[in-house]
Formats: structure tokens, C-alpha cells, sequence
């Protein structure tokens, strides 16, 4: 199966700054991955550049098999939502009625719904939402555009935990009537952490990890309690990142952990938490190893 | 349906700005100028004809000059959320552009009819000319459809230009835009007088008829047209 995005040595550079450096991956037809990292780590030029609206310094990048700057074969099967989308001034319906228009297969009944759901007033005037509300238009347009690629910025920044709620149950349920590919940027990481299937994490605009999100399960370990058995039981096993405080320690293991290793844990009164997609990624920042540890986690030699 | 229409349809999601507002313009100054020149005193005989000596308001600019502020709203937060729906640079510029030359066809059959019942009425009963401006709309009902309609589409597409200059550069830019502008009329000027050509220059302009104006700014609009193309050919949002 073809990529349906596709990016090779992308590099944009601003005046003062490199936003992407050579940045090289492909996400396959009908996924969900997570785009995740820093502000400013590079997460909206990548993805402004994929939806055609920004250029790239060099490198090249694919959506549906094409260059998509300026090309409509590829712009009309995708949608972008920007957290910071500038609108016109106009009212909520009169967006949503003009997406109706370009979207070859939008779902008016959906943007209905959601805009129901998300308790989006149909004549309130755009400029005058809550930043909540403009992002669940966003969502909204995103959503019922049902496009063949769908690329979502920070989507979700201003709005409550209910309606977070609403946008992945809804995610999840499009995605599984209508599969797509879906490529989402956040910060929220562990909340949506069960909605990717496979994340990609930049920092200071390049690749630090890219891996299938159940590679990622396990793959590194807190170990805690007294110091002198965490560091036993790490002995010869990679460390990122190690604690003291006083006797007791904590450290951070890489590579997973067999039954065994679990029985010597708990036979030395040791604590193992796996690291969360969250601390990984915040791991990952400045931990260009990692990558590597997830795509073999059995031979980790960080 | 062809994005070309899409995007001229977007842009009438919200028609107010194109039909209410433009009008209302119109319809205000014209309100103000026909009670001004019905308390103005005039010595030439009814029902006469023509436009007395300073009874041409000219204010019927400002339709005029709001559609240059039309072209410039045109790009500035419309283009962003434009692209964002997938349409084209090309597309969103053709399409914008193709409206700006629908609306000055139907805007300036409305003028070119208004004007004729101005004449008919006798300056709409006080002897005024607002619809009617000496050389420039002054000829037959067609002509003045199609200066009307050559300058209004003008307008808006010069005000395209400055929205993506600004998108692009920001105000700097913008500035320098102008700056630009000026520099080549100055050196337009300098190279005339270099030539000794300004009697050459000034006949040319006094030869001139109206028709031949908007021939000169039909072309000078298609001139614009091209810069503004070129211009957004790389801007991004």
C-alpha cells in the first residue's frame, strides 16, 4: 500500500531558526498517529507544509501519492484544522455551509450533531467565540469534511474535558465508520495517548521517534525503592535518568522487562511503573536514542 | 462544481458586505447630496439638460473606492480560512477575481441605469449629477456599463494586490509596495523628460476619449491582475 503521507529530508528554515531539519517518514493509509513534541519543536510548519500552505526550505513531501502545495486533486481530499485557523468575519453556520461546498464528502448531519454536541451556536459570529468553541469548529469542520487525510494542529486547545471527551469518542466512532488517515498534534499526550496507533515525536525540528504506539508499551521502566537494590537490579541495563533522595532511588530503566526481572524486582522490594507515552516523549526530547530502543526493544545497548 | 465558482460563492456566504453595504454607501451620499443641491439655489432653467456648473457631486467615488476596499478584504482573513478549505492559490485568485468582475458587470448596469434615469429626471428633480461625472461617465448608457464596469474591477483587483502584499511582507512590505509604485512613476517621469517627450505625453492624454481611458486601465487592470498573481503564487498562511 502506498504512504499516504510522506515526507523526505524536509527541512524549512526561518531568518534565525531551522523549524524542520531534515525530517524523513511516511504514515500508511488509514492510521491514527500522533504528532507529538515541544512548542516550537516544529509540529505546525510539518503540518503546514503537508496541507500545502506553507513551503519547504528543501525536501519534499507527499500526500496521496502528490505534491500537495497548490494541487486540488490532493486539496479537496484533505482537511486541516488549525488551533490557530484565522476565519473571515462571519457567523458559524456560514463556515460550516462553505466546508459544505468543498468537501466532496461532508456529512452535514455530523457537523449538525457536533456543533450540537460541542453547544456551538449556529449564528453566533465566529470572532466572537471562546477559544474552546473556535477550536470545537475546527474540530467540527474537521470531522464532517470526512477527508481521506486529516490533519489536526493543537485541535483541541481551550476546550473542557467533556467536550475533549466528545471530539476522541467521535474520532474513534468516524474513524471506524469511515477510515481515514489521521494525523494529530498535541499537547495533551496521555490523555490521547489511546487513540494513536503510532507516534511520531520531533524535537527542535527533527525526528527523535517514530514508532507503532504498541511498541512503545514497556519499553522503558521506572524502578524505585532503597538505593542500593535499584542499583543492583540496573546494573548492566541502559539508564536515562536516575534520582536519589537520601537512601531511596529511582531510576529510569530502557528495555523490557521479562517475568523474571519482575520476580527480582518485587524479591528486592523494588516499585516497576512503565513509563507512559507522556514521559516518553519527554524522555525522547534530547534522547535521540530512543528511537532506536523502539524499534528493537530487544537489543537496547542506549 | 468548479473550485473558479466555490470560491466566488464563499466569498457571497456573507453577502452584505458586496450588496448592502456598497449600496448603502450609495444610497446615503446620494440621500446627503440630493437634500444639499434641493436647498442650492440655481439659475439654469429646468428641464434644460445637462449639469449646471458645480452640480457634480462626485461623491459616487466611494462606491468606487470601497470596492478597492473590497479587493483588500478579499485576501485578508478570507484567504487563510480559503486555502484551509482546500482551495488553490490559482483557484482562490481566479475565483476572487472572477467575482470582482461579476459584481462591477451587474454593479455597473445598475449605475449605467441609474445614470440614464438621472437624465431622464432632470438631475433627479435638482438638477444634481451624482451618477453622471464629467469625462469619465458622462458618455451613453453602454459606455458608462463599461467604464463603470473596467474601473470597479480595477479597483478590487488593485486592492487583491495590496491584501497579499501585506499577507506577504506585513505593513514594511506594504510600504515598500508604494514606495516601489512611486519609484516607477518617477522614473516614468524622469525618462519623459529625458526624451523632451511630455508634449508628446500630454497630447496623447488630451486625444484621449473616455473610451480610450478605459481601454488604457482595461489593460492596466489586466497589468495588476498579473502582479497580484505572481504575488500570491508563494505566500503562505
Amino acid at each position: 500500500m502506498t504512504a499516504a503521507i510522506s515526507a523526505t529530508a524536509l527541512t524549512r528554515r526561518y531568518r534565525d531558526q531551522v523549524a524542520l531539519d531534515d525530517v524523513s517518514f511516511e504514515l500508511p493509509t488509514g492510521s491514527i498517529t500522533g504528532l507529538l513534541g515541544r512548542n516550537g519543536a516544529g509540529k505546525t510548519t510539518l503540518l503546514r507544509i503537508l496541507a500545502g500552505q506553507e513551503f519547504p526550505s528543501a525536501g519534499s513531501v507527499r500526500v496521496l501519492g502528490e505534491p500537495p502545495a497548490d494541487n486540488e486533486r490532493v486539496l479537496s481530499r484533505m482537511v486541516f484544522v488549525r488551533e490557530d485557523q484565522a476565519y473571515p468575519d462571519i457567523k458559524v453556520r456560514h463556515a460550516l455551509r462553505a466546508a459544505s461546498w468543498f468537501y466532496p464528502n461532508w456529512d452535514a448531519g455530523l457537523a449538525e450533531t457536533l456543533a450540537a454536541d460541542f453547544n456551538l451556536r449556529p449564528n453566533k459570529a465566529i470572532k466572537k467565540l471562546s477559544r474552546g468553541l473556535r477550536s470545537a469548529l475546527g474540530i467540527t469542520i474537521g470531522l464532517a469534511a470526512r477527508a481521506e487525510v486529516t490533519l489536526f494542529d493543537e485541535p483541541y486547545a481551550g476546550l473542557d474535558a467533556v467536550a475533549r471527551q466528545i471530539f476522541y469518542d467521535r474520532l474513534l466512532a468516524e474513524y471506524g465508520e469511515h477510515p481515514r488517515t489521521i494525523l494529530l498534534s498535541t499537547h495533551l499526550i496521555d490523555e490521547a495517548a489511546a487513540l494513536f496507533e503510532s507516534v511520531v515525536v520531533i524535537d527542535q525540528g527533527r525526528i527523535v521517534l517514530e514508532a507503532a504506539a504498541d511498541g512503545l508499551r514497556g519499553v522503558a521502566s521506572t524502578v524505585s525503592g532503597p538505593l542500593l537494590a535499584v542499583d543492583e537490579f540496573t546494573a548492566g541495563r541502559p539508564v536515562w535518568a536516575r534520582r536519589r533522595l537520601g537512601s531511596q532511588a529511582s531510576v529510569v530503566t530502557v528495555g523490557p522487562l521479562a517475568e523474571a526481572d519482575r520476580a527480582r524486582a518485587r524479591a528486592l522490594g523494588l516499585d516497576l511503573v512503565p513509563l507512559t507515552l507522556q514521559q516518553l516523549v519527554v524522555q525522547a526530547a534530547g534522547w535521540p536514542g530512543l528511537a532506536g530502543a523502539a524499534e528493537h526493544p530487544e537489543g537496547v545497548s542506549a | 462544481m468548479n473550485t473558479l465558482l466555490k470560491v466566488a460563492r464563499y466569498h457571497l456566504v456573507q453577502p452584505i458586505p458586496f450588496l448592502v453595504v456598497a449600496w448603502g454607501i450609495v444610497a446615503f451620499s446620494f440621500a446627503v447630496n440630493v437634500i444639499v443641491y434641493a436647498f442650492a439655489p440655481t439659475s439654469h432653467p429646468a428641464g434644460a439638460g445637462g449639469v449646471p456648473a458645480g452640480r457634480y457631486t462626485g461623491a459616487l467615488a466611494s462606491l468606487f473606492v470601497y470596492f478597492m476596499v473590497l479587493g483588500v478584504n478579499s485576501i485578508g482573513r478570507w484567504l487563510p480560512f480559503g486555502l484551509a478549505l482546500g482551495a488553490s492559490r490559482r483557484s482562490y485568485y481566479a475565483g476572487t477575481a472572477l467575482l470582482a468582475a461579476g459584481l462591477a458587470v451587474v454593479d455597473g448596469l445598475v449605475l449605467a441605469v441609474l445614470q440614464v434615469i438621472e437624465r431622464a429626471t432632470d438631475g433627479w428633480g435638482v438638477q444634481m449629477g451624482f451618477f453622471r461625472i464629467p469625462y469619465l461617465l458622462s458618455g451613453p448608457w453602454y459606455l458608462t456599463w463599461l467604464s463603470s464596469f473596467v474601473w470597479l474591477t480595477l479597483l478590487f483587483v488593485y486592492g487583491m494586490w495590496y491584501g497579499i502584499v501585506f499577507r506577504r511582507w506585513g505593513l514594511i512590505g506594504t510600504i515598500a509596495f508604494i514606495a516601489a509604485q512611486a519609484a516607477v512613476l518617477v522614473a516614468a517621469g524622469l525618462l519623459v523628460t529625458r526624451a523632451n517627450g511630455w508634449a508628446g505625453v500630454g497630447h496623447f492624454f488630451t486625444g484621449l476619449t473616455a473610451t480610450g481611458l478605459t481601454g488604457v486601465l482595461a489593460v492596466l487592470a489586466v497589468a495588476l491582475l498579473a502582479g497580484g498573481q505572481a504575488t500570491i503564487r508563494r505566500a503562505a498562511i
